[in-house]
């Protein structure tokens, strides 16, 4: 995020007129037809032999791996447990960095000394791919969830205090002005003013962070991980299956979408007035 | 309103981290297995640069993970905004597109690289590949948004001029759309580097992702230490460089 | 029954209880058992398994055991210097080499196999690669950090032949059977099922390991412990090693059924089972004690220079910073548990 908050920017657009898009039932029909016409191309491929279906196992193959894990697990673990646990992690590390990262990039908003004497460690964080550190993290914090929940906490972090510093900063001066001016407090200001104009953006970062989190779930297990879907993947590799590969990835997909619709949901309940001058 | 000095603060607290990391390994308060020294990290860093690592040299290392994320990050976010700009024009196309465009977007790139790897082997291919999807649907999202988010008045405006579809869309939407169009772009490119880093890891035999990941195989902190640096700073670079291009072009933001 | 004698008496049996609760105390500590026992393992065509999945391990220790599957002996080398393993079973000798050269804090307590010829490299039938020179201009393919790689390493140094005309490449076990299915690589140095996959596939073996060994690339599995964690419960540690003594003497005496125990725990068909474990050397625990491999308690065996040598090599692969001297490797070697065992 950084510093490309443009204050004034939200302000001014008007969203083009709801015919841009389609009536909502048509454009939800037309998408399930769409998938569902990829589907069948992708099972008639397979059938017609153009490509081998052990390399590309067709959807039929994937839904019988995907009983196959329901009523057995797979390798010692339910899928119900591969799921929880790679949520659980996801969203541990989502967590941590939003509780660290929203006062941080708030007070760096708030502060320029602050900004200064932080900002370039967690500029320096941002570009750091979580992968590449996995190996310290678990020297440092152990083969437990420890070292994998760090990573995934080192992930969401840098992206939630640069929004939250941005959202800050993209407070209109005038408001804050105006506020002092009928006499409120600092701390008045804060509350009444900054903090509720700098919802938006921090939500935005929520939402990257959040993806972002998400992805390296994966990457967390792939070290002295024994559950998760991530894990799941990785040890089908292994042996070759990939069908089971396939379901892993369609779950790990179905579930990061659910994850962005149930923020995107929460972002339209609690910060109603975004788009509003 | 006064004006205040405030790289004293930066400095203060590199000075500060600086100093405890030095005290730390001098004192041999933590394992050099754990936290290398600084002068242990300088002098592997000269040691790499001097010698190479594994067959290929270090700039060498650095060079081949600039070009997959150039290739990958290029690829698929001049395609992935054009799909945007289609689905931000079409309702129908975006009502079609959008179900792939949203799946792909979460999904986390390590899982199908593993898919990838097993349909185009381990060289180059998957990871251009893969990168190549990485970045797709962030640059379709932001190119998207940036048509939708164009200002209404303009579009009437040149209507008003007898503008045709076409040039509206040469003329005002693509250039209001450019700026967030950037901001895609500049996502797409953390979100890139960052996969890059991941695929060099599990299907790689240089690059510098790789290096840092086979050095941690044995516990070579000290290269790990340099690796990851070196990560950083070329990440911050992709984002400067990223940001000039971004100034040169879309030079009426923010008006 | 004067105040004296009572007193005589009250002071002999305190005296006595006191001396009998000390050794009582002695022997609990010395019989000390672990809370839990954790074990980096992989999982893997070797009797290893067998005691695994019978629950040999924590009937011998007399403990619960916690079982961390692991990728590459890499991994346990990180595992055990994060504090989170104490055993390390089949381990390679070249992470186990870069682990005591690294003061990581194990010793090495016995051995799994003499490796062999059971990794060895396997070049494309078609390629008519005969010598050495041939590989220029070749793809290899080998998991790096593995005790593949290092003989694939030594098999390159002996010969003279570079990195630069002979590109080496990074691949896990199964990579190098899909790109050897496509055609992507020339040959490979890895272990079975790998192995005997490609050389289903139009490959033959092309022999190194008869020279390299001779020349001091000796490869095995090995069992290690955290050094700690050994001193405290040697017992336990003792127990470790029968456990898997008596797996290895089923799979002596009773080949067939060791190898369905095996089969059901890998995920593999006994006959896949069987021939993966016909092609490693399993030193019996009483030739490991010999001067051939590790050598008697105190007088480390051969095998000490063979870690030495290894370590050495890794230094010059950069893999590792620096090489102590033999001395460091004799003195990781404790063969005191595995004597216990034999007895």
């Amino acid at each position: 995020m950084g510093d490309e908050a443009r204050p004034g920017r939200r302000a001014e657009k008007g969203r083009l007129p709801a015919a841009r898009l389609l009536p909502g039932s048509s454009r939800t029909w037309l998408g399930a037809a769409s998938v569902l016409l990829a589907l069948a191309a992708w099972q008639g491929v397979v059938a017609a032999g153009l490509v081998p279906g052990d390399l590309v196992p067709p959807p039929t193959a994937v839904w019988r791996a995907f009983v196959e894990i329901l009523r057995h697990g797979y390798r010692d673990t339910t899928l119900g447990e591969d799921i929880g646990a790679t949520l659980g992690r996801a969203l541990a590390g989502f967590g941590l960095g939003a509780l660290l990262g929203v006062p941080l990039g708030l007070w760096m908003g708030m502060s320029r000394r602050a900004s200064a004497a932080f900002g370039w460690i967690v500029q320096f964080m941002r570009p750091l791919p979580p992968l590449s550190f996995l190996v310290l993290l678990i020297l440092w914090l152990g083969l437990g969830e420890a070292s994998k929940i760090a990573l995934l906490t080192m992930t969401a972090f840098p992206i939630i205090t640069s929004a939250s510093q941005a959202a800050v900063r993209g407070v209109p001066e005038l408001q804050i002005a105006v506020a002092r001016s009928l006499g409120a407090t600092p701390r008045q200001v804060f509350g009444h003013v900054v903090l509720p104009a700098s919802l938006p953006m921090i939500f935005t970062g929520l939402n990257i962070a959040l993806a972002a989190t998400f992805s390296t779930v994966v990457a967390a297990e792939l070290l002295a991980a024994n559950d998760g879907l991530g894990w799941m993947v990785l040890s089908a590799s292994k042996f070759l299956r990939n069908d089971i590969i396939m379901v892993g990835i369609v779950l790990l997909g179905v579930l990061g979408m659910a994850l962005s619709r149930f923020l995107l949901l929460l972002d339209r309940r609690l910060v109603h007035w975004r788009g509003r001058a | 309103m006064k004006t205040e000095l405030l790289w004293p603060f930066t400095v203060a607290t590199a000075a500060l981290l600086f100093a405890a990391w030095t005290a730390a390994s001098a004192l041999n308060l933590v394992n050099p297995l754990f936290l290398p020294g600084p002068g242990l990290l300088f002098s592997s860093f000269l040691d790499l640069l001097l010698n190479g690592y594994k067959g290929y040299s270090l700039p060498a290392h650095i060079g081949i993970s600039l070009m997959r994320v150039l290739l990958g990050f290029g690829s698929g976010a001049i395609v992935g905004t054009l799909i945007g700009l289609g689905m931000g024009a079409a309702p129908l196309f975006d009502a079609l597109a959008a179900p792939f465009v949203e799946f792909l977007r979460p999904l986390p790139q390590l899982a199908y690289l593993v898919l990838l790897i097993v349909w185009f082997g381990i060289g180059e291919t998957s990871k251009i590949v893969l990168l190549f999807l990485t970045a797709l649907p962030v640059a379709a999202i932001a190119a998207r948004d940036g048509v939708r988010n164009v200002p209404l008045q303009r579009i009437q405006a040149a209507r008003a001029l007898g503008a045709s579809p076409a040039q509206i869309f040469r003329h005002v939407i693509f250039p209001s759309a450019l700026p967030e169009i950037f901001i895609g772009a500049r996502l797409a490119v953390g979100i890139v580097y960052a996969t890059l880093i991941a695929a060099e890891i599990i299907a790689g035999s240089n690059g510098i992702g790789w290096l840092v990941f086979d050095a941690g195989r044995f516990l070579r902190s000290d290269y790990v230490f340099v690796g990851v640096l070196l990560i950083g700073l070329m990440g911050l670079g992709l984002d400067f460089a990223l940001r000039t291009i971004e100034r040169k072009v879309v030079h009426w933001a923010g008006k | 029954m004067s105040k004296g004698k009572s007193f005589d008496r009250r002071t002999l049996l305190a005296a006595g209880i006191g001396l009998g609760a000390g050794a009582a105390l002695a022997r609990g500590a010395r019989a000390a058992t672990p809370p839990e026992a954790r074990i980096g393992y992989f999982v893997e065509t070797k009797p290893t398994m067998i005691a695994k999945s019978l629950g040999w391990f924590a009937d011998a220790m007399k403990t619960k055991t916690v079982w961390h599957e692991m990728g590459t002996g890499a991994e346990i080398n990180t595992g055990i210097a994060a504090g989170g393993l104490d055993f390390g079973l089949a381990i390679g000798s070249s992470p186990v080499a870069a682990g005591i050269a690294e003061g990581l804090g194990y010793q090495l307590i016995g051995m799994v196999d003499n490796i062999g010829p059971a990794e060895e490299m396997t070049v494309r039938a078609a390629a008519n690669i005969t010598k050495p020179a041939d590989f220029i201009g070749k793809k290899v393919g080998t998991p790096f950090g593995s005790t593949s790689h290092f003989r694939l390493m030594g098999f390159l140094a002996v010969n003279h032949l570079s990195q630069s005309q002979v590109t080496v490449l990074d691949m896990s076990p199964e990579q190098i059977v899909a790109a050897w299915k496509r055609g992507d690589i020339d040959a490979a140095y890895v272990w079975s099922p790998a192995k005997a996959e490609i050389l289903a596939d139009g490959g033959k073996v092309y022999e190194t390991y008869k020279e390299l060994d001779a020349d001091g690339y000796v490869i095995a599995d090995l069992i290690v412990v955290r050094t700690a964690f050994g001193r405290r419960y040697p017992d336990a540690v003792a127990g470790f090693l029968s456990a898997y003594g008596k797996a290895l003497d089923l799979y002596v005496t009773d080949p067939d059924k060791a190898a369905g125990v095996v089969a059901q725990a890998a995920g593999v068909s006994p006959a896949v089972a069987k021939s993966n474990l016909a092609e490693y050397d399993f030193v019996s625990l009483k030739d490991q004690l010999t001067p051939e491999w590790l050598g008697p308690p105190g007088h480390a065996g051969k095998f000490a220079a063979v870690l030495h040598g290894t370590a050495e090599f890794l230094v010059q692969q950069k893999s590792i910073r620096s090489a102590p001297p033999l001395a460091t490797f004799a003195a990781a070697i404790d063969t005191s548990y595995l004597a216990k065992v034999v007895g």
